[in-house]
């Protein structure tokens, strides 16, 4: 059986789902991250829709809340032309008691062309791609703890953006990487980018077992881990990790973690700082770093959609030229 | 009537009908073939004639849970792989924690007419780990043994209660190793989980369980029985316990043994499991705890399911592995990759009957009770559809072959072969 990495390639190593960046090669993410930067240069343009997908229907399955991410699929997916249907999944079908598959025989039903799934359980985007008409593509907006493909993308189109080739740079992450699907997919990604220092900046209570098997060095002390790094990436911090007992309160966390001035200049001078989004301000970050030259979190937010518009056009022509070949 | 199954080699170590090739059975038990007049001969064709295979960890589903499988399905599928003694697990629905329970599990099992039933009842009322259940009453009423099923106690105080209770009245306990504060998770807490950002299970849950189980057994005197070890840690904790003499004994899944953490890389609901798979390395000294004999005995941990139980994404899906009727080929497999089959084989038949104090089950030896099976060990085995017993098809061996062609099985002296006929049909091509 073969699992999510595999499954999003085809027999030639195109990508037909996106899925995880578990398994992508150098090759495939730098041709995304060319497509997407093809993609910004559109966006500042007057007009900024491409006619890509023309007559295409994307389905936005939200069985987990979400309003970020949505919009930024939402906007991509008008900005190809293609025809966008947005589904709260957990207002509708789920909560009378239909099950996933169901659910996704109905949607397949209705002959849309590609589904975006944000679900709470890890491996749901891939039990979808697994189970639907090949001409259907599938991307993974965000699943459980597991994977947040999107997201890495446009971080690492962010980094190649501002600090170049990730293949020698030093990138820190920093917060709960434990139940973090966007620390994850990062790390996955940067791996693919050859990127030679990896660090993971938390407490031993958010942080997974078994990261140095990822490739990755953890610290517990800010201090060690900043060291000349050349990307800062912060976790956004949920509060249900204090009610889990894993951390005291959000006050400790910040003394500890929380990105300052201070704690900015023991990176490079130069270094970047990111961060997924929301913040939250004075828990994960200092105001000063949040509004200061160095952040580029906003920068992050307009590639999220140039990121987005390239994995839809892709995994669409794709599938397009898989359907071609099958006819 | 009597029968002699001649033109075999015999295979039961230590018996002194090990190695002969024929035996006699009469009134249920095995005798000497020369001493029989007039009896059935039954020509074995030089194939191997093994034990019953003993499996101290069985869900048989019923009552409550027909939907996945039932007593009678569920036992010829363990008679499918050559198992002719289950110990049914008590988390049924209802779960069996009443006199009135054990009964109709045991009256369901008459009527199955299929294999030896044991059943197992609560240790506390509801399985809840609060109360506890009528403990004496469970086994007046036919219980081999109490348990927890797979809930853990609710707290410390509970658990000590129960050994002392149940060590005062002689009640041999099983127990599972695992904390209620640290259970949960779908995965073990690894590299593989790490990749996958599955929610995880440490292996504390289970290490910090069994050293706080083997103070109240030392405290206590209770004869417990550690089910389904998963860790390395744990395994080098109960050869210590045993080397000073404390009343315990303990288990493994034949999961387990076959697989580890990597088999949850593709997401495949098959391998989510109550009890994760570990590391290579807790795989490998679980096996080696075997040919040592600190784990005295192999489950299948059968759990068999309906379809939709596993057609989810994979923390959805429901716990368990359909695995009885593979338990005969997957000793011969683990004997491939290096667990000898004569330690595998004990530990599915002497050591079992020995945990359960049934010393006349579990060799084929004068004046012990006639479970047998013939097998020819070289022959292929199908498990697809068409050949498989169980109503729960939720197994990695679905669909494909496996070695051990049985040809025959007897329980108590009857063959019960026609029960299994279309599980062990030869179609092969």
């Amino acid at each position: 059986m073969p699992g999510p990495a595999e499954l999003q390639l085809n027999r030639d190593g195109n990508l037909r789902h996106l899925l995880t960046t578990e398994g992508l090669s150098r090759e495939l993410i730098t041709s995304l991250l060319d497509t997407a930067d093809g993609f910004l240069s559109t966006q500042g343009q007057p007009v900024k829709k491409v006619p890509l997908l023309r007559g295409k229907t994307v389905v936005n399955l939200f069985f987990e809340n979400s309003t970020r991410t949505r919009t930024t699929f939402d906007i991509a997916a008008h900005r190809l032309s293609a025809d966008v249907v947005t589904l709260d999944i957990r207002t509708s079908s789920a909560s009378k008691g239909e099950t996933l598959f169901d659910t996704l025989k109905n949607l397949e039903a209705m002959q849309a062309d590609l589904f975006v799934v944000r679900h709470s359980a890890g491996g749901a985007p891939f039990f979808i791609a697994d189970r639907v008409t090949p001409q259907i593509a599938v991307v993974n907006a965000g699943d459980g703890t597991h994977a947040h493909p999107t997201q890495a993308l446009l971080d690492l189109m962010t980094i190649r953006q501002y600090k170049g080739d990730p293949n020698n740079l030093s990138v820190a992450i920093i917060g709960d990487l434990r139940h973090s699907r966007v620390a994850r997919s990062l790390i996955h990604g940067l791996r693919a980018m050859q990127c030679p220092d990896i660090r993971a900046i938390a407490p031993g209570t958010l942080l997974p077992s078994d990261l140095s098997a990822l490739g990755v060095k953890t610290f517990h002390r800010i201090e060690e881990g900043l060291a000349g790094v050349d990307v800062i990436v912060l976790l956004r911090l949920q509060k249900e990790r204090m009610s889990a007992g894993l951390l005291p309160s959000e006050r400790e966390f910040f003394q500890l973690y929380g990105m300052t001035e201070d704690r900015l200049r023991l990176a490079k001078d130069d270094a970047i700082v990111m961060h997924p989004g929301p913040i939250n301000r004075g828990v994960e970050i200092a105001n000063e770093v949040a509004d200061g030259p160095q952040a580029v979190i906003l920068n992050q937010v307009t590639n999220g959609i140039a990121v987005r518009m390239a994995v839809m056009a892709m995994t669409i022509s794709t599938q397009q030229a898989d359907a071609l070949c099958r006819s | 009537m009597s029968l002699v199954i001649q033109d075999i080699q015999i295979h039961s170590p230590g018996s002194s009908l090990h190695g002969k090739t024929a035996v006699g059975i009469e009134s249920g038990q095995f005798v000497d073939p020369a001493q029989l007049t007039n009896p059935q001969v039954r020509d074995g064709h030089g194939w191997t004639l093994l034990p019953g295979l003993i499996d101290l960890r069985v869900n048989l589903r019923e009552p409550g849970l027909e939907h996945k499988g039932t007593i009678a399905s569920e036992t010829c599928a363990a008679l499918a792989g050559g198992v002719t003694t289950v110990v049914a697990t008590p988390n049924t629905d209802p779960v069996i924690d009443t006199p009135a329970d054990v009964r109709l599990v045991l009256e369901r099992a008459q009527r199955a007419d299929t294999c030896r039933v044991l059943p197992t009842g609560l240790i506390t009322q509801g399985g809840q780990g609060q109360l506890l259940a009528e403990m004496m009453r469970l086994m007046d009423a036919g219980t081999v043994a109490l348990s927890q099923g797979d809930a853990p106690f609710a707290s410390t105080a509970i658990a000590l209660n129960a050994l002392k209770y149940a060590a005062s009245l002689e009640i041999p306990l099983i127990l599972d190793p695992t904390l209620a504060d640290l259970r949960g998770g779908c995965a073990h807490a690894g590299q593989v989980a790490t990749g996958l950002g599955l929610s995880t299970n440490s292996p504390l849950a289970e290490t910090l369980a069994v050293r706080l189980y083997l103070e109240l057994v030392e405290a206590t005197g209770c004869q417990v029985h550690f089910s389904r070890l998963t860790t390395a840690r744990a395994v080098q904790f109960l050869s210590n316990a045993k080397s000073r003499g404390l009343p315990v004994s303990c288990d493994v899944s034949l999961a387990h043994l076959l697989f580890d953490e990597s088999a949850l890389a593709d997401l495949n609901p098959h391998f989510h499991l109550t009890r994760p798979l570990r590391t290579r390395q807790d795989c490998e000294a679980l096996r080696q705890g075997i040919i040592d004999g600190v784990i005295d005995a192999i489950v299948s941990d059968h759990a068999p399911h309906e379809p939709g139980a596993k057609l989810a994404p994979f923390p959805e899906t429901e716990p368990g592995m359909s695995l009885v009727e593979c338990t005969l080929s997957a000793l011969y497999a683990l004997d491939r990759e290096g667990l000898p089959f004569a330690h595998s084989l004990r530990a599915m038949t002497t050591s079992p009957a020995h945990i359960l104090g049934l010393d006349w089950l579990g060799q084929i030896e004068l004046g012990y009770t006639a479970d047998c099976v013939l097998v020819d060990p070289h022959g292929q085995r199908r498990f697809d559809h068409a050949h498989w017993l169980s109503e729960g098809e939720n197994s990695p061996f679905f669909g494909t072959t496996g070695l051990g062609r049985i040809h025959g099985i007897w329980v108590d002296g009857n063959d019960r072969t026609d029960r299994v006929s279309n599980g062990i049909r030869d179609d092969l091509q």
